[in-house]
């Protein structure tokens, strides 16, 4: 349960909230890099934490991401004209640059310097991985670009996909962090997905179904392990990383490309949810690209030319009575990544966190909860960077392991924690 | 697919303006809680919370190295454990060193034939380590280390 105030201070990410500062302090990812496929291509319309952008790529391939609207009359600059190393308005033609400056105003004496004198509030965008990246605070704070292994590695790699999700940035999040559900929701996956089946990790999970957790202050956040039964006196150890403040990332399963997420606040009702798939030290196979394209592992699949997963809010999810009945889909709904959004936006745009009955199981989401909010109020009042903008914060992955049960999960997943290029994942 | 025929009959009704009409009743305030301190560094932890405003909650301190006896903090009282757990939804064991490991196991054991759910906070301590052997077998949840305000956070969102 939390307070009225504290769910608004964590949930608020517009510009001028606490959490909004916190968030303007990382790089987020801002598209995928495939949106802006070519110099000179269409422009895209950007919406996060609560700011309304373009984004688009310029004549000589260098990225702008600046205020959607024209500094003129407040048209949409979507509607511009990506051309000769800039963007000009639809309207009368005001022509601005990726940084948006203005650097013409066809009405106005060419000799004159009044375009000199117009600029649009602009943002840092740049390709890491499949990733255009942003950071949308103070220029003088802006940390070391991304170091995520999922961006790093060579692209045959590793594979993105996004998809837009109808809640607060939070409530998809702390989905991440709560590996109590996935025994339950995703039951049905395990033994189908060819992204999953078939590893040694799955049967600890189906003959344990009684996990037991812990929850480890990690120094960019926590990590949260959750253990099985394995042979005699050892247990199966399944270790989640969160990362400060949307950075969540999946424990692996044999020798199956590793996952995560990035949760990235739109606005206060809305998120874009960032899948990544990726291999520490192996191309994916053709065969492992078309499963992801094909919505399987933790994708899904997104209504052609569009973000917007097919199984939405307006159809019910396509919600499968008969699967739920015959066991194949606990909730009824295909896929891990649709499985996890029809639940988390039936709570509603934002959950009201003042009515919840947490248990003791829920340790992970009031740790990571207690965390944001101390970051958020520690920068707010002392100006104290937050955790996570390291980049040995961000050098992280996910593990499963079996460990001796007197071992302690800290000790033995230390290594394993720790994205070292050229080593392959800790996997069971 | 049908079509929905009620603004509230489709998933689409999850929105802001819909949110309002959701049923609001009081909650029940409180669910039964007990928190053990297992060692001297976790007692003072222990104190520490226990003086907050709790609903239904209890503290102690071991009054037994086996846990078959609890102290009752505030009053000093010593109870034998078993009847503490009747009617309880959860026992937070707090440990900063091993001394406590039988206790544990006591209690632990005492709260699985009950269907009591066990959670344990390890205190930041030189012997963190040892601590959270102990404490692994017994808790169903363990978190690592933790302080005082992490047992008052825990506490308060399980609503105790
Ligand atoms: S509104 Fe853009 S040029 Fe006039
Ligand atoms: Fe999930």
């Amino acid at each position: 349960m939390l307070r009225t105030e504290i769910n608004e201070l964590l949930t608020q990410t517009g510009p001028g909230t606490r959490m909004g500062d916190l968030f303007r302090r990382y790089w987020m990812p801002a598209l995928l890099a495939e949106e802006l496929p070519d110099d000179d291509c269409a422009p895209v319309r950007v919406k996060i934490l609560s700011e309304r952008l373009v984004a688009f790529r310029d004549s000589q391939g260098r990225y702008g991401l600046v205020d959607e609207f024209c500094a003129h009359r407040g048209v949409s600059l979507w509607f511009g004209r990506n051309e000769d190393s800039g963007l000009r308005c639809a309207y009368h033609g005001w022509k601005y640059d990726y940084t948006g400056q203005c650097v013409e105003v066809p009405s106005e004496p060419e000799t004159g310097n009044f375009a000199a004198n117009v600029k649009l509030r602009s943002y840092p965008l740049v390709k890491v991985g499949d990733v255009l990246w942003t950071y949308l605070g103070d220029p003088e704070h802006q940390p070391p670009l991304p170091e995520w292994e999922f961006v790093r590695v060579p692209g045959e790699q590793t594979y993105t996909s996004k998809r837009w999700q109808e809640c607060n940035w939070l409530q998809a999040l702390e989905g991440g962090i709560d590996s109590s559900h996935v025994t339950f929701l995703h039951s049905g996956n395990l033994n189908t997905d060819p992204l999953f089946k078939g590893s040694k990790g799955n049967e600890y999970n189906k003959n344990d179904v009684k996990p037991f957790f812990e929850v480890a202050e990690n120094e960019g956040g926590l990590l949260i392990g959750a253990r099985r039964n394995a042979e005699e006196g050892h247990y199966y150890w399944r270790v989640t990383p969160w990362v400060m403040p949307n950075f969540t990332m999946v424990p692996p399963r044999g020798d199956h490309p590793v996952h995560g997420h990035f949760w990235v606040p739109i606005d206060d009702e809305n998120c874009w949810v960032y899948t990544f798939d990726y291999h520490p030290v192996r191309a994916l196979t053709t065969a492992e690209v078309d499963a992801m394209k094909a919505g399987l592992g933790v994708h899904n699949e997104n209504i052609p030319g569009t973000y917007r997963p097919v199984a939405n809010k307006d159809n019910d999810y396509l919600m499968d009575r008969d699967a739920q009945r015959r066991g194949e889909m606990y909730s009824g709904i295909k896929g891990i990544a649709i499985q996890d959004s029809s639940l988390q936006e039936s709570m509603g745009p934002i959950v009201d966190r003042t009515k919840e009955r947490l248990v003791a199981t829920d340790a992970g989401i009031i740790k990571a909860r207690q965390r944001l909010r101390k970051a958020a109020l520690a920068l707010a009042e002392q100006g104290t960077p937050p955790p996570g903008l390291a980049p040995e914060h961000q050098r992280i992955r996910s593990a499963s392991i079996v460990l001796p049960a007197d071992q302690s999960m800290l000790d033995g997943v230390r290594d394993a924690v720790v994205a070292r290029p050229g080593v392959a994942q800790t996997t069971v | 697919m049908a079509r929905p025929v009620l603004l509230n009959s489709c998933a689409r009704a999850a929105t802001a303006a819909e949110a309002r009409f959701r049923i609001g009743y009081p909650l029940v305030p409180s669910r039964a809680t007990r928190v053990v301190a297992l060692d001297d560094v976790a007692a003072s932890a222990v104190r520490a919370v226990a003086g907050h405003a709790w609903h239904h909650s209890r503290f102690y301190l071991l009054g037994s190295p086996d846990g078959l006896h609890l102290e009752r903090v505030g009053s000093g009282e010593s109870v034998p454990l078993a009847p503490e757990l009747d009617g309880v939804d959860a026992v937070v064991m707090v440990a900063g060193t091993a001394d406590g490991a039988s206790a544990a196991a006591t209690i632990g054991a005492s709260c699985t034939v009950r269907g009591v759910m066990t959670a344990g906070l390890v205190l930041d301590d030189d012997e963190t380590r040892d601590a959270l052997a102990a404490l692994r077998p017994y808790a169903r949840v363990l978190m690592v280390p933790a302080d005082v305000e992490d047992l008052v956070e825990l506490l308060r969102a399980i609503r105790a």
